[in-house]
């Protein structure tokens, strides 16, 4: 009937450019290939790349490969890293005749004082020694240079480790910006019976510009993106046990798609928006989950401002580069190693150039055969995980001058938090919703 | 608006929050009345200000926390607690009424469960109709950029245009922007399997189906490979109609290779009569025949069907036949794959000159040593052979790729063909005669089965129109192989619940036919 006579707010937009090819695995071709050639591919560019760096480290020393050792010998060797775990489950565990006394649950952490590394190229493997590689801060799959020399053991004296390092960033377009913001959120998990859906139609009502007075809407309008990191909907248990399902049970299966669709229609009609797959979303499982089909969204699909995303997620906004992943990666490396919160696992893996060393070994992958996609070649400028415990952030800060906002993203339905991004300055603040309404 | 509307409004809340117990949030209100969002929260105000007492009062406070300055807090609040969650801000905070309602319910997710509803109905309303809900009208921030195609395909993703805030309200893209073309595979899949529908009785029903969608790759890259997908299926019946070739052709798998090479060593003029007539079935059977008589006579030779492999989409047969010994291979099982005209023609050098009497040529000619019939199958590979022999066409593999087991010898020019059926086979002996049985098993479906009158029967069963599952083949090798050594009937009956399995299964029953004998001859034989 009648629209307010006031000049309406305009919604800010930027330019957006997808980087996800790298991630899509259609033209992949499976014909039996096992793990060997993606840890080969990542061995081989890290190595490339790790000899380069060798000469601003220590040029003196030669370099060799893990049977050319020679006892007594100081030398440079690269290759991938191997963590022998004791507790880390092993699929034979259960089959073993003599079950030990330990049970086969699984402990949220797999870490033992025992663990040991060792360092494998094409050629051979040497277990390593020395206290400085410390077995708890690496996993699997990470590729260094170390250097050290033989000991008549056997093994690798360690005494001294090189990482890659932060990739190198491409330099931002210094120019004025406008506030322009990013809200990220992750875990609405839908269809829980916990979820709160209150919670999420207030942040839809927020960002669309239903709530609040002018003052507020105007700061609504200058969200240009959201991003759904993960874990959008979520299916009981109990419907997925691999019974037939009876004729009722199937809308029940399909409630929290509906759900979902309806809220993405009304954020897709007032900006843009990316879903990622997550854990529990019905995507594939392993690394890198493409994304959620389209048939999943009939009400949203028809807009142009909805793009279903792979998990990780890479893209650029205004030119600024945004990677993230839906947080099986983190939580993959939290399982086997330690640090002192997640971000710490982020720097990790940025330092390492790798956003999910763990995988193909503990975490699931697709045994690609001429590259490793997860390979980071150039730093972000935002790096965020979803589905964590809690909300945190830090600005990262290279040596060569890069600058990165490391950003984990609570889950929603447990938090009600969501997480603001603005690109001017790369600052962040939480945008939390509270229904705690006690009669 | 006008104040008579305002109170028409008014009254109408009045009504829905105290007698029918509803609960009016500011969004439903501006839905249920379309009115933006911030006159609908001015109407509640308005409400509330007048006939508030009694009811109770949702507010929303927004605003930034005084404890944690980087925390823009949104909440919602009952009205007596209001002022006491005014305190946890930072400096003022927003507020508004976020809804009316008679009491609060205990599960607070009633409260937005109104509002659901009205949003579904809005959602489920023909994509045409462009409400409220879709193009979100009623709120405060204007979008021109978002577009929604109506017409059901996905909108193209379109980067913002930074100049384009000019355009006033949503346009609305009728015009599909991404029409997805139909596969012309999936037309000429339509075509092949019509085809071969109209076909009496084919050996392999399942294969065919199989092979269609096996085909499928074969046809969007090769179009002349629709046609030899045509051809094969007529000469497969053909061959299953025929009698074993008089040449004496041991192997089954060679006997089929045989026949199917025989078909292009066939003179050249059924040959030049197979091209012409390629997508006459008719012509396509009778070019088999042709083949087949043709291939009796025919010694040592060797052919070469390869099949490229599925990436390339280039499938090519090679088939590598020595046809002199045949009488080794008793035990080969007879793939009686359909010959691709192209393989006639290819072969067309080799004149076999044959009686009119079909007779199915003794395809395994082939020496055993040598016989290498390679097949790169696809995916449509009937894994139900029996491998009595060296020539295994070993590569049932289900995932269409090259998994041939025998390697490829000959040189000759590949020429695409599909191997789309393989039939089972049973040892070549000149007497005996394949003929096609159909006949409707106590369960209802269509049997087509090949059934070797002569000396050996082999019995190959098909049931058209069966749901594809994959069904245990547990009767099928069995047969097979009974058939192959068996020196009596084996009519093949229902395999107990065995549907053609998508791979290209085949399935082959075995015959309980008093006539055939006991299956346990088979294994005494061996």
């Amino acid at each position: 009937m009648e629209v307010d006579s006031q000049e309406q707010l305009q919604r800010k937009q930027s330019t957006y450019l997808s980087l996800d090819e790298n991630f899509e695995i259609q033209k992949e071709v499976y014909r039996g290939q096992q793990y060997s050639q993606i840890y080969f591919a990542r061995l081989h560019m890290m190595r490339t790349l790790l000899y380069s760096l060798v000469p601003n480290w220590k040029s003196h020393l030669p370099v060799c490969t893990v049977l050319e050792l020679k006892e007594g010998k100081e030398c440079i060797i690269f290759g991938t890293l191997y963590k022998h775990m004791k507790l880390k489950p092993c699929i034979l565990d259960e089959y073993s005749k003599e079950r030990s006394v330990a049970p086969l649950i699984k402990p949220h952490n797999f870490m033992h004082q025992d663990d040991y590394l060792v360092l494998e190229d094409e050629s051979g493997r040497v277990k390593l020694g020395g206290t400085k590689l410390s077995p708890s801060v690496y996993v699997t799959g990470v590729v260094v240079a170390l250097h050290g020399k033989e000991t008549s053991a056997g093994a690798f004296f360690v005494e001294d480790v090189l990482e890659a390092g932060l990739p190198p960033q491409i330099k931002r377009p210094l120019k004025s910006r406008e506030d322009k913001y990013v809200v990220f959120v992750s875990g609405l998990s839908i269809g829980r019976s916990s979820s709160n859906p209150l919670q999420f139609q207030l942040l839809v009502d927020h960002i669309t510009g239903h709530l609040g007075d002018e003052e507020e809407q105007g700061l609504a309008a200058e969200i240009v993106h959201l991003v759904i990191v993960g874990n959008s909907v979520e299916i009981s248990r109990g419907l997925l046990n691999g019974q037939n399902l009876a004729s009722k049970d199937q809308s029940r299966l399909c409630e929290p798609f509906k759900e979902l669709d309806i809220l993405l229609t009304q954020i897709a009609a007032s900006l843009p928006l990316d879903i990622m797959p997550g854990s529990s979303d019905p995507a594939n499982f392993a690394l890198p989950q493409q994304p959620l089909n389209r048939c999943l969204f009939p009400g949203s699909t028809t807009y142009n401002t909805f793009r279903s995303c792979t998990n990780p997620h890479c893209f650029e906004l205004d030119s600024i580069r945004f990677l993230g992943t839906s947080g099986q990666n983190i939580d993959d490396l939290t399982k086997y190693s330690e640090a002192k919160d997640k971000l710490d696992f982020l720097e990790r893996t940025l330092r390492w150039r790798h956003l999910a060393p763990t995988a193909p070994n503990t975490l699931g992958c697709y045994p690609f055969t001429d590259r490793d996609p997860f390979l980071i070649d150039s730093c972000p400028d935002v790096y965020f995980v979803g589905n964590q415990e809690k909300y945190e952030t830090c600005l990262l800060k290279g040596l060569e001058g890069q600058l990165v906002r490391l950003i984990c993203i609570p889950r929603f339905c447990e938090t009600g938090v969501a997480v603001v991004l603005n690109m001017r300055n790369l600052e962040c603040h939480a945008l939390t919703f509270g229904t705690q309404i006690s009669s | 608006m006008s104040q008579i509307e305002t109170l028409g409004i008014l009254e109408e809340i009045q009504a829905l929050v105290s007698d029918k117990l509803q609960v009016v949030s500011y969004k439903w209100l501006s839905r249920n009345f379309l009115v933006s969002s911030n006159v609908a929260k001015r109407l509640l105000a308005e409400f509330v200000e007048k006939h508030g007492s009694g009811l109770e009062v949702v507010y929303s406070l927004s605003g930034w926390l005084r404890d944690s300055p980087s925390n823009y807090h949104i909440q919602l609040v009952t009205g007596p607690k209001l002022s006491e969650a005014k305190q946890v801000y930072d400096g003022n905070c927003r507020v508004h009424v976020y809804s009316v309602q008679a009491c609060i319910p205990k599960d607070l997710a009633a409260l937005w469960n109104t509002e659901f509803i009205q949003a579904e109905e809005l959602f489920k309303q023909p994509t045409s109709v462009d409400n409220c809900l879709r193009d979100n009208r009623f709120c405060g921030i204007s979008n021109s950029f978002v577009k929604r195609n109506v017409d059901g395909t996905p909108a193209k993703v379109a980067t913002a245009q930074p100049n384009s805030v000019g355009i006033s309200g949503l346009s609305i893209h009728n015009s599909a922007q991404f029409s997805a073309p139909l596969p012309s595979q999936q037309n000429k899949v339509q075509q092949s399997s019509s085809k071969v529908a109209q076909k009496p009785p084919i050996v392999v029903k399942g294969i065919k189906s199989d092979s269609i969608s096996g085909g499928v790759h074969d046809l969007a890259t090769k179009p002349s490979a629709d046609k030899e997908k045509n051809t094969p299926f007529p000469s497969n019946k053909k061959k299953g109609q025929n009698d074993k070739g008089s040449t004496g052709n041991g192997g089954s798998l060679a006997n089929f290779w045989d026949r199917a090479s025989a078909k292009p060593k066939t003179c050249s003029a059924p040959a030049d009569n197979i091209d012409s007539i390629q997508n006459s079935n008719d012509a396509q059977i009778s070019a088999c025949e042709a083949v087949e008589h043709e291939n009796s006579d025919i010694d040592a030779q060797e052919v070469n069907f390869g099949r490229a492999s599925n990436s390339e989409g280039n499938r090519k047969r090679r088939v590598v036949l020595d046809l002199s010994d045949e009488d080794e291979y008793e035990d080969a099982v007879n793939l009686a794959s359909p010959d691709p005209p192209k393989r006639k023609s290819f072969l067309g050098s080799i004149q076999n000159s044959k009686t009119s009497v079909p007779e199915r040529p003794d395809v395994d000619k082939p020496d055993k040593d040598e016989v290498t019939v390679k097949e790169e199958r696809t995916a449509n590979r009937e894994p139900n052979r029996s491998l009595g022999e060296e020539t295994s066409l070993g590569s049932k593999s289900t995932n269409g790729k090259n998994s041939s087991s025998v390697k490829l010898e000959s040189q000759l020019p590949e020429t695409d063909l599909k191997k789309d059926k393989v039939t089972d086979a049973s040892p070549n002996s000149p007497k005996r005669r394949k003929v096609l049985k159909t006949r409707i098993d106590d369960r209802g479906r269509e049997v087509t089965e090949v059934v070797w009158e002569g000396e050996e029967t082999e019995v190959k069963k098909v049931e058209s129109d069966v749901p594809k599952k994959a069904g245990s083949g547990a009767t099928n090798a069995t047969t097979n192989t009974v058939a192959n050594t068996n020196s009596r009937y084996a009519v093949g009956t229902t395999a107990p619940s065995n549907p053609g399995v998508k791979t290209g299964n085949k399935k082959a029953g075995n015959a309980k036919d008093p006539k055939q004998g006991n299956i346990l001859s088979f294994f005494k034989k061996v």
